[in-house]
């Protein structure tokens, strides 16, 4: 049994859907309830088609109406993925045999299966990457629908990979359809939480320390690249980063910290305060299961439902909280910047990093603000 | 232009029953609400109901856990699952824990009854639903609303006030289109009763029959209404007001009901009536057309009235205005909404 109370992460099935809804060419078929196909559909902002079955497609088979959609939607020239709710896959209805004649992609990813980085891997798996030794640039992997972030982290590396003179490969998981199969023989990341594990890695674009290192390795492997720009641009935006910070600490003791996110997006943000603001971080919990080796200077637990997420902010009585609106509900009176969905109560309309040099400027620019917003 | 992809079967469309009982149980604010399934089906509802009551500016958190369901109870039963959630529920020591099926665990088969009939020392009130194999979204929040009146004390004595049943707690306006019904009820010197069921504690539900009038928020609720007639003899009204002439038709079968002479009531409302009429004068004879298709029959025949008071032409070539969810509440529904048409008229 999962861990029981208020869970405050998605489900496999909307991991899997907002995996394959990223890449254009392909239809995303919901096979399951309306009820079902609603939170992915609100969630990822994109298109999606359902099956919408009812309780006579339980009983007696829901291949007629399988068919019927996948019919429709067969004229649009996309290919057509098909992820499993629950009912279908505990049914055991083999969705190949059902839709037979078509090339079908069949995600089996029931939300009992397990969380949003579960079903995510599923799709991906599914759909099958492949490297192609003669493709230039690098791949970005770590995008996912489900990440607020996830467009201003694309528009962020393309950019900075722009001004280093390296093309961009193929955008895991936000890009053409038919680049999954073309990819480039080298990828850097923007969340660790949703790598794609295809090609060589050659690092990670959260946090200063780690954008120089993968600038590093990218300039030792593209031999035209010139990442000096790039790295420029990062020493003087870094120098404005840590006057702020200074600015702040002859004000203000440091920040007492609870992080609450994803593995990758929550060790970043450990990582960054304590770097510019000399922060205390209290406990790093994590939506999802901890990395192998969890950042071993902090606290970390693998947090993913609401009670032991307010135990824990009770317990550690921090003055800031990052973390998802759920964090901003049972505290509204600390300071509070949010890194993880859901961002609820607010209008957000303009894309913003959390990777590359921006993410880490916009992150800490947050930091600084609600920290000074709510000092005595 | 529609993001959602649906089929032309609007019955597969209604939504899921689980979601339409949460909206309504976790309005009971010192109860306890157990989604017996996956996490997901608990976490996907949490998080829409959080979005709604942060988007109604309340911060605080719907009281809701999960039995936490993973494929070894998907395979071997979830009965133990659910037993070891109350358990912990109970410790909590909350007013009501009110229990709510998936459509996994209807096909798994769970007793659930036979694991909440066990349960002593708090009232445990299982609540038919089963996802989309209980019903529709409307199943769900009428099956609730029944089980919830099914637990309130028939005794109290009638106070006078109106009860405002089955609001759309999902509804972004939902404290806007109450606050237009509580205007207009004030116009004929009646008070709210209770918002059953809006941010209630379990112990305000036995206040639900001391109302004499109860105001259906639609026409879906009749069951609901038909059931408090029966148990609390309280006559109802099928639907909240909507456009201009369903306000005054409002204010005449509440006076109507309640024995109060609405005439005065409805002077006063011709005259916002009026009001509204010459604030958005700039807009007559514009050309406009029905951007969307129209969710129910009555959006429909709202919205051309108000089109033809305000002397717009809807014409397929015309300008393409918004069409709400629900036609708009009261005559301040109807304002709000023009001002999103004459936004759309001059763009």
């Amino acid at each position: 049994m999962h861990e029981c109370g208020t869970p405050l992460w998605p489900c496999a099935m909307t991991g899997a859907a907002a995996c394959l809804a990223g890449f254009d060419g392909i239809s995303v078929v919901i096979h399951g309830s309306s009820g079902c196909y609603y939170y992915p559909a609100t969630l990822l902002h994109t298109h999606l088609y359902g099956t919408f079955i009812l309780e006579n497609e339980v009983i007696f088979g829901s291949g007629d109406r399988l068919r019927e959609v996948i019919s429709d939607l067969s004229g649009k020239g996309d290919r057509i993925a098909v992820v499993t709710t629950c009912v279908p896959s505990a049914l055991g209805e083999d969705i190949r045999e059902m839709v037979s004649g078509s090339e079908l992609i069949v995600v089996d990813s029931p939300g009992f299966a397990g969380d949003l980085e579960a079903g995510y891997q599923a799709a991906l798996a599914a759909l099958g990457p492949s490297v192609n030794p003669e493709q230039s640039g690098v791949n970005i992997d770590g995008i996912s629908l489900a990440d607020p972030f996830h467009e201003g982290n694309i528009q962020e590396i393309t950019r900075l990979l722009y001004r280093a003179g390296i093309p961009v490969g193929t955008v895991f998981c936000r890009d053409q359809a038919d680049k999954v199969k073309t990819a480039s023989p080298f990828t850097i990341g923007t969340n660790e939480d949703f790598g794609s594990g295809v090609g060589t890695s050659l690092g990670g674009t959260l946090g200063i320390p780690s954008l120089r290192t993968t600038l590093g390795k990218l300039a030792g492997i593209f031999d035209h690249a010139d990442t000096d720009p790039v790295l420029k641009e990062i020493d003087l935006q870094e120098e404005r980063l840590i006057h702020a910070g200074d600015k702040f600490l002859r004000r203000y003791e440091p920040p007492r910290v609870a992080i609450f996110a994803g593995a990758a997006y929550a060790l970043f943000a450990a990582d960054t305060l304590k770097r510019y603001l000399d922060a205390e971080i209290l406990i790093v919990g994590t939506r999802n299961d901890l990395p192998e080796q969890p950042g071993g200077q902090y606290r970390v637990e693998k947090l993913a439902g609401l009670e032991a997420v307010g135990r824990r902010i009770t317990e550690s009585d921090p003055d800031l909280v990052i973390g998802s609106s759920f964090e901003r509900s049972l505290c509204p009176d600390r300071a509070f910047v949010g890194i993880i969905p859901p961002f609820r109560g607010q209008v957000r309309l303009a894309h913003y990093p959390l990777a590359g040099l921006g993410g880490s400027l916009y992150f800490v620019e947050n930091v600084l603000n609600a920290c000074m917003d709510r000092a005595p | 232009m529609s993001l959602n992809h649906l089929p032309a079967s609007s019955c597969r469309t209604e939504g899921c029953t689980l979601t339409g009982a949460l909206s309504v149980t976790t309005q009971i604010r010192d109860a306890i609400t157990v989604v017996h399934g996956p996490p997901g089906c608990t976490h996907h509802n949490f998080s829409l109901l959080h979005a709604t009551s942060v988007e109604n500016d309340r911060v605080e958190l719907p009281p809701l856990i999960s039995s936490g369901l993973s494929e070894t109870e998907v395979i071997f039963g979830g009965e133990g699952a659910l037993d070891r959630i109350l358990d912990r529920a109970i410790s909590c020591n909350p007013a009501a824990i009110f229990v709510l099926s998936t459509c996994i665990v209807e096909t798994i088969g769970d007793d659930v009854a036979a694991v909440c009939d066990a349960k002593a020392g708090v009232p445990v009130i299982m609540i038919p639903t089963a996802g989309f194999l209980g019903g529709s979204f409307q199943t769900g929040v009428n099956n609730a609303l029944v089980a919830l009146a099914g637990m309130a004390e028939p005794s109290l004595g009638m106070n006078g006030g109106v009860n405002i049943i089955g609001e759309k707690n999902l509804e972004y306006e939902v404290d806007e289109n109450f606050a237009e019904v509580a205007r207009l009820l004030s116009l004929l010197g009646l008070s709210v009763n209770t918002r059953f069921v809006h941010n209630l504690t379990y112990g305000q539900i036995d206040s639900v029959g001391a109302a004499r009038l109860n105001v259906l928020r639609d026409p879906a609720l009749i069951p609901v209404g038909e059931y408090l007639k029966e148990h609390f003899k309280t006559p109802y009204i099928s639907g909240f007001p909507l456009g201009l002439s369903g306000t005054i038709t409002f204010l005449e079968s509440v006076g109507a009901a309640c024995g109060i002479d609405p005439r005065q009531a409805i002077e006063k409302e011709r005259g916002f009536e009026q009001d509204t009429l010459s604030d958005f004068a700039d807009i007559a004879g514009r050309e406009i057309s029905f951007s969307t298709l129209f969710p129910t029959h009555d959006g429909e025949r709202v919205l051309r009235n108000i089109a033809y008071a305000f002397r717009l032409d809807v014409i397929p070539s015309g300008k393409p205005v918004p069409v709400p969810v629900t036609p708009p509440v009261g005559i301040a529904g109807v304002r709000r909404m023009l001002h999103r048409w004459r936004r759309a008229i001059h763009a």
